[in-house]
């Protein structure tokens, strides 16, 4: 379970940025008292365009960067009071995730793995499962960079399921993938899903949402602007498509 | 495996699949230098050689045909087939045939405050041609002092007094090491400089760059176990491209025929113990991580390779002067100089190498160097910790 309780994060400004931002504001506000719950068995969605807060969100969960304000809990663990502790139960994949193209699959795997503590044996049957699933046995042993974008996608999904987490942090994970490759991650999420694993994803994909969701939030501004199921998001207006109704969200929040 | 033992180990395997990083570490050093070194000694010595077995041509003016001093450089000339005398019209075209190296020198003869004044013009660009023109003026001016004594029925055996013979109290270790023992850590930083360089690019903005931080930022470890992980392999990179550059280094005395005077080599060789390369290693380590914590800060600030190489290449300078300093005759360790980071170290060496390093001094340039390094690693560290340097 993931639990975000007034969830603050403002970044300080250089000089340069407040030049490029036109701004005369020493800081900038990139999320404001942000909660949310994501409970396990279920696909939580975080939407938003562009500069919204999504990213610092997923990243606050993830433990990359630290809350100005508020609390985020992976299965009741505080990711400030004991990072490392709650960062043993995420598994971290963002659309822009880069891999060592120096190393193999076989080494990154191994190389993950030591990081999250996972001994060899249990690391052995965990990827020989993985490897058969993404049907990734014939290049286990190739250099990174000699992979296709659809291997490589499959390793970094391999890389994030190597230590078995309860909770799923994805941040835009099909972005820059062709259809092939991005059904991969769909496949995984619906995977998450029924093993009861707790999911956050954020995407641009309208269709991929209606695809997974089960809950959802609309951040726009570092606040959220919406948040309920996706069964009574759609019920809440039902002559309107998703994309349209996401807009107009935007919009009224814009006004109000 | 802990997991700062398994970012070492994964960064060592990275980098040694890296063709720059093989470049810096394996083949400069051991390969290239070695090979540039001794072209160079070689190159010098045969235009040294060169200069020394051209005929040196001296002119002066026809007027002056019947000068003593001209009269005198015939006599040496008959004496030495590489010397020749060519007459010319006047001083300006005498140096007007030097610019145009058809002549080496020419000789001025002007009568002032009653003494005679010999002008030696010379190009001032060859210095072995000006030295062979001085030895040979020099010889001239011998000779007629001893015509003149013999006028005098004196003899010049009687005139000069005493013989001296300059003698050292230093040891040949001493002398050499005195004299050559900077080379050492100038080679040592100028690869340690270079070693760190790549891998410190590599590891650090290149894992921005390529979108793999924030993949590792989320592993259960804390972010200074990542720091000196990854700081570790930088330093190892360092010393490693150093070590092997002396080994070059070694390898060029032995086998390209370096050092060619036997006696010397015998010294250089007696230097260069087990304890001495210890030593040497000790060190330069705390050098070695003080440059290592001198480019990360830098590499975590540079969002792309291109950025972290503009700012960093202009560095080696930064670093490489003060090895130079201390390569220089004359400047020794003492109390100022042990309180100079760099510097402290090289002099050190030097001290080592001619077997006189005095272990106060020695003990304050490693505290100062320990100091410092440990500086170095404090702003590495924060700068790691700063979540918009970190993350693009």
């Amino acid at each position: 379970m993931i639990e975000v309780k007034n969830l603050s994060k403002t970044f300080d400004l250089s000089k340069k940025q407040r030049k490029e931002l036109n701004t005369d504001a020493k800081e900038f506000k990139a999320l404001q008292e942000v909660s949310f719950t994501c409970t396990p068995g279920r696909v939580f969605s975080l939407l938003g365009p562009n500069g919204a807060g999504k990213t610092t969100t997923l990243r606050t969960i993830g433990g990359i960067i630290k809350p100005t304000r508020g609390t985020v809990t992976i299965n009741g663990v505080d990711i400030v009071n004991n990072p490392n502790e709650a960062r043993k139960n995420i598994g971290f994949l963002t659309g822009s995730t880069g891999l060592y193209a120096r190393l193999t699959p076989n080494e990154l795997i191994a190389y993950f793995a030591g990081l999250y503590g996972v001994d060899k044996a249990t690391m052995e049957v965990r990827k020989k499962r993985l490897y058969d699933l993404l049907d990734m046995h014939f290049f286990a042993n190739k250099q990174i960079g000699k992979l296709s974008t659809g291997m490589k996608q499959k390793v970094s999904i391999c890389r994030t399921m190597i230590h078995d987490p309860a909770v799923l942090v994805f941040d835009e994970p099909t972005s820059g993938l062709d259809v092939i490759s991005a059904e991969a991650i769909i496949n995984l999420v619906r995977d998450c899903k029924a093993q009861q694993k707790t999911v956050i994803f954020s995407s641009h994909i309208m269709s991929e949402v209606e695809l997974l969701c089960d809950d959802l939030a609309i951040i726009h501004k570092g606040k959220i602007v919406a948040a309920s199921s996706f069964q009574d998001f759609k019920a809440s207006s039902p002559d309107q498509s998703l994309t349209e109704r996401f807009i107009d969200i935007i919009k009224n929040s814009e006004k109000a | 495996m802990k997991p700062f033992a398994h970012i070492i180990k994964k960064e060592l395997t990275e980098i040694f699949r890296d063709k720059r990083t093989l470049m810096t570490m394996f083949v400069i050093p051991i390969m290239l230098f070695p090979i540039l070194l001794t072209v160079m000694v070689k190159t010098t010595q045969y235009f040294n050689d060169e200069a020394n077995s051209k005929t040196l041509i001296i002119g002066f003016e026809v007027d002056d045909m019947e000068h003593p001093i001209v009269k005198n450089l015939m006599e040496v000339t008959l004496a030495d087939s590489l010397v020749v005398l060519r007459p010319t019209v006047g001083v300006d075209e005498g140096k007007e045939l030097i610019q145009k190296d058809s002549i080496h020198g020419f000789l001025e003869l002007n009568a002032s405050s009653g003494k005679e004044l010999l002008m030696v013009w010379h190009k001032g660009t060859e210095l072995e041609i000006a030295d062979r023109i001085t030895k040979n003026i020099d010889k001239v001016k011998q000779a007629m002092i001893e015509t003149q004594l013999q006028a005098l029925n004196i003899k010049s055996e009687d005139v000069s007094g005493f013989e001296y013979q300059m003698t050292p109290t230093a040891s040949p270790q001493e002398m050499v090491g005195k004299l050559a023992g900077g080379f050492l850590p100038y080679v040592f930083i100028a690869f340690a400089f270079l070693g760190c360089m790549y891998p410190a690019i590599d590891l650090f903005t290149g894992e921005k760059e390529r979108g793999t931080i924030e993949t590792l930022l989320t592993a259960p470890i804390a972010r200074w176990q990542i720091l000196f992980g990854k700081m570790s392999v930088v330093v190892l990179s360092g010393l490693l491209a150093a070590m092997l550059s002396l080994l070059g280094l070694y390898i060029s005395m032995n086998t390209l025929d370096l050092v060619q005077d036997p006696a010397l080599l015998t010294v250089v060789k007696s230097i260069l113990t087990a304890k001495f390369i210890f030593t040497l290693f000790a060190l330069q380590l705390p050098l070695t991580i003080f440059i290592a914590g001198i480019l990360i800060p830098l590499a975590i600030y540079a969002k792309s390779f291109k950025e972290a190489q503009s700012i960093i290449t202009p560095l080696n300078i930064v670093i490489v002067l003060p090895a130079v300093i201390g390569f220089l005759p004359g400047i020794e360790l003492n109390y100022t100089t042990a309180m100079v980071p760099v510097i402290n170290i090289v002099l050190a060496t030097k001290e080592l190498a001619a077997g006189t390093l005095d272990y106060v001094y020695l003990a304050i340039s490693a505290g100062v160097m320990c100091a410092i390094a440990a500086l170095a690693v404090f702003i590495s560290y924060k700068q790691f910790e700063k979540e918009t340097n970190v993350l693009m």
